[in-house]
């Protein structure tokens, strides 16, 4: 089952950086590069998952403010790992500000050119250059 | 489809199969792991370490302690990457910044704006409490401004664009709330440092052994992971108008949005 799981991310990160790559059309590569972010931060979790067993039946939170040795012990037997979250809880936050610029750029483009295909924008701009220097 | 297209999908599938063999070989370890790393368990154990308060962070949720205090200046520089991708985006449109916009609009039906002005306070009651409990529950600055960010959206939509241009929260509160929360962000981390004439640490929570600087850990008995709160606090409010100033500008009419384009001869 994680073989599929693992399998499948790989390929959605593969598909979304053809995505980048091979579509002409702005937005398309936009959303194609938010699928590969996601896609990404989704192995990181799945890096810090763990295994959920039988035996483990209470939930994974310390479950005293003046917790025992035990408890701490116990906390530590049934939690994953804090580190991956941490680190892709930020990457979310700055991917979404990273998106909203990138939006930005896409939509100052857009009125520019009035097109978002990164072929037809290149057209625009190589006859413009002509145009200027003839 | 032509060959070229071909080939490189063929690419794409060898690539990503060369990537997955060391993957399922173990080289990120066994997936699914069964047990965790040294380094997880080691944060799991002191973060709410009562016994061993010389590494402790007054805070039961482990995720936010690593977020703010074991890599609280990892953090700080991420939150500068935030601040400078979201100034670039309003850079973009620097000559309309603050403006009126120039289309009304009288918003949506009353039927949808009453049941919308009963959610908004709901969604902001659940955001800020996100932000507030960050140090107790899964939340935290980032989760709880995202989740307060949706608010402005949605009113925008409800309420029409005069709304943000007859607001008492315009352009330049906003943007003097943004930076009186990021300076927080920055005077925090320093506060130890000043306090104890340079004997502290910078990014400093709780008292350790040669620094006696500590910030508060508890409230009446409720951990509140002394400078984890106001860090929290702090981004939450620097989120919340980040994403509300992107979203205003963003959503300005077409109109208006072409003046920054006008005075550009050639514009690339």
């Amino acid at each position: 089952m994680f073989l599929i799981t693992i399998a499948s991310l790989y390929l959605n990160i593969a598909i979304s950086i053809y995505g980048v790559i091979a579509k002409p059309n702005l937005v398309k590569k936009f959303i194609a590069l938010t699928i590969a972010q996601d896609s990404i931060n989704t192995v990181a979790i799945l890096m810090g998952y763990r295994v959920w067993r039988e035996a483990i039946l209470q939930p994974p939170i310390l479950l005293s403010w003046s917790p025992s040795p035990k408890d701490l012990q116990d906390f530590m037997n049934r939690a994953v790992d804090p580190l991956p979250q941490a680190l892709v809880l930020t990457a979310i936050v700055i991917g979404l500000a990273v998106n909203i610029f990138l939006v930005s750029t896409i939509l100052h483009l857009y009125r520019h050119f009035k097109t978002v295909d990164m072929d037809e924008i290149s057209k625009l701009k190589r006859g413009a250059i002509v145009e200027e220097t003839a | 489809m032509k060959l070229r297209d071909v080939l490189f999908i063929a690419l794409i599938i060898f690539v990503t199969f060369i990537l997955l063999i060391p993957t399922l070989l173990g080289s990120i370890g066994a997936t699914p792991p069964g047990d965790l790393r040294n380094i997880a368990k080691l944060y799991l154990y002191l973060t709410y370490n009562i016994f061993n308060k010389s590494f402790w962070t007054a805070s039961p949720e482990a995720v936010t302690a690593i977020v703010w205090d074991y890599r609280g200046l990892d953090t700080l520089y991420e939150t500068i990457v935030f601040y400078t991708a979201i100034i670039a985006a309003l850079m973009l449109y620097s000559e309309i910044l603050g403006q009126r916009d120039v289309v009304g609009g009288i918003g949506l039906s009353f039927i949808v704006k009453r049941g919308f002005s009963i959610a908004l306070l709901a969604i902001i009651a659940v955001g800020f409490s996100t932000v507030l409990h960050g140090m107790l529950t899964p939340g935290g600055g980032f989760q709880g401004g995202a989740i307060v960010a949706v608010a402005p959206v949605i009113a925008l939509i409800v309420f029409s664009r005069k709304l943000f241009d007859y607001s008492k929260l315009s352009y330049r509160l906003l943007v003097a709330l943004r930076s009186l929360a990021l300076t927080g962000i920055v005077l925090v981390p320093l506060i130890p440092l000043a306090l104890t004439l340079g004997n502290g640490f910078i990014f400093q929570n709780q008292v350790k052994t040669l620094a006696r600087f500590s910030y508060p850990s508890t409230i009446i008995d409720v951990p509140m992971g002394g400078s984890l709160l106001l860090l929290n606090l702090f981004e939450g409010i620097a989120v919340f108008t980040a994403f509300m100033l992107a979203f205003i500008v963003l959503l300005y009419s077409e109109d208006l949005s072409k003046k920054p384009l006008e005075g550009e001869d050639i514009g690339y």
